[in-house]
């Protein structure tokens, strides 16, 4: 089950051309749903006044070498350490998200558009590294909707009370958990079942990419921006931070 | 001056949630980070500014002179017990102050959410959850109804 390409079992009731154009339909969305998630909140207007304020403010330039570094310390530290999270439960969590993310993404798209059918054999890795990273996203997942979300754990809300910020990570839950199912009972050789199953996968995944508009799944764009913003801040004497105390008052 | 969150810096791990005495500091429901939800019900005691991990949250003054430009920043350093504050005023003039935080290890006082939830039988108590144990003190003092009758007439 784990080493057999799902998406080229799926030629026996769907043509792969619509698995590839699936595909093309929900990076179309996603771009749109960016675009719109912007004007929305005119981050890229604040963004653009918040830059101008610190090149105005700055005491000092930097070179290219230095904006280099600061990039690959933002690269390294806060997008793929998870750096910005102070609580290391939830940098695990997310960190399990986001590489099991990646992994299921980049595969999915791999085996869609270099595997569509059992005519060309699809290389092992591609449905293993697929299927490890949809464990990864139920793992960190799952555990950071029931014991990690802080309106639950420290605004004592209902663990089953979902609120507009949920809308992510239940659709990203409901697409794998789905995954996982549809593999499962494609593998049994259940016609029926099957297409119930790959129906809801394909449901919960059009909801979890069209849906960038209202839900937190843009901060991918965002996050490492704002983050190498605060570091260019911090190096050209911008931040609005009191300096480091110059005394120890526990020694 | 009550309490407000930079948005982009809040990582909504729920410190302030959990410190604010007035219990006025929340999470968001559609951005999933923190927000004082009755600025006008700020104690301004600023233990969230304080206790702010990601130093989120700033203060701000009321509308009338909030756009002026004024602002304070707090940044703790709970390994060197101090915490700093930058004031700056409207007129331009900034100021610069170190304080001791307190003479407690950062992180020994338990929060809110590590205690167990209290009974049915609490609401038949005058003391709130967890007390008197919790203030580390057998009893707390309590007038009792000889003592209210003195002076009475």
């Amino acid at each position: 089950m784990f080493t057999s390409n799902p998406f080229a079992d799926l030629t026996v009731f769907l043509p792969p051309f619509a698995m590839q154009a699936f595909i093309v339909l929900m990076i179309i969305a996603v771009a749109i749903g960016t675009v719109l998630d912007m004007l929305h909140k005119s981050s890229a207007k604040f963004f653009a006044l918040h830059v101008a304020k610190s090149n105005a403010a700055a005491t000092r330039y930097l070179s290219g070498a230095e904006t280099a570094t600061l990039a690959v310390k933002t690269v390294a530290i806060e997008v793929a350490a998870a750096g910005e999270f102070c609580n290391p439960q939830r940098r695990i969590s997310h960190l399990l998200m986001f590489y099991g993310f990646l992994f299921y993404l980049i595969t999915t798209v791999a085996m869609i558009f270099g595997y569509p059918t059992h005519a060309m054999p699809t290389p092992v890795v591609l449905p293993v590294l697929w299927n490890i990273g949809v464990i990864m996203i139920l793992i960190g997942g799952y555990w950071f909707f029931f014991l990690l979300r802080v309106n639950v754990v420290h605004d004592g809300q209902p663990v089953f009370r979902l609120v507009l910020a949920d809308l992510f990570i239940v659709t990203l839950l409901g697409s794998v958990t789905f995954a996982l199912i549809w593999e499962f009972v494609q593998t049994s050789g259940n016609l029926a079942a099957t297409k119930i199953t790959f129906g809801l996968y394909v449901f919960f995944t059009t909801l979890l990419f069209g849906s960038v508009r209202w839900s937190k799944f843009a901060h991918m764009f965002f996050k490492p921006v704002v983050a190498f913003q605060r570091r260019v801040d911090e190096a050209r004497g911008v931040s609005s931070l009191p300096a480091p105390a110059t005394r120890n008052n526990r020694s | 001056m009550p309490t407000f969150v930079y948005m982009a810096s809040c990582d909504g791990c729920g410190e302030c949630v959990d410190i604010c005495p007035s219990d006025i500091m929340h999470i968001d429901p559609t951005y999933r980070r923190a927000y004082n939800i009755e600025p006008n019900f700020c104690w301004e005691c600023y233990a969230c500014v304080k206790a702010c991990p990601q130093n989120a949250i700033d203060v701000r003054g009321y509308a009338d002179f909030a756009p002026l430009g004024h602002s304070v920043r707090v940044l703790r350093e709970p390994d060197k017990g101090l915490i700093s504050w930058k004031i700056k005023f409207r007129d331009g003039r900034e100021k610069n102050f170190e304080s001791p935080i307190r003479t407690t290890p950062w992180g020994s006082i338990k929060s809110p959410s590590a205690y167990e939830m209290p009974g049915p039988d609490a609401f038949k108590t005058q003391e709130l959850a967890h007390e008197p144990e919790a203030l580390n003190i057998e009893k707390l003092p309590a007038l009792t109804p000889i003592s209210l009758n003195q002076g009475v007439v």
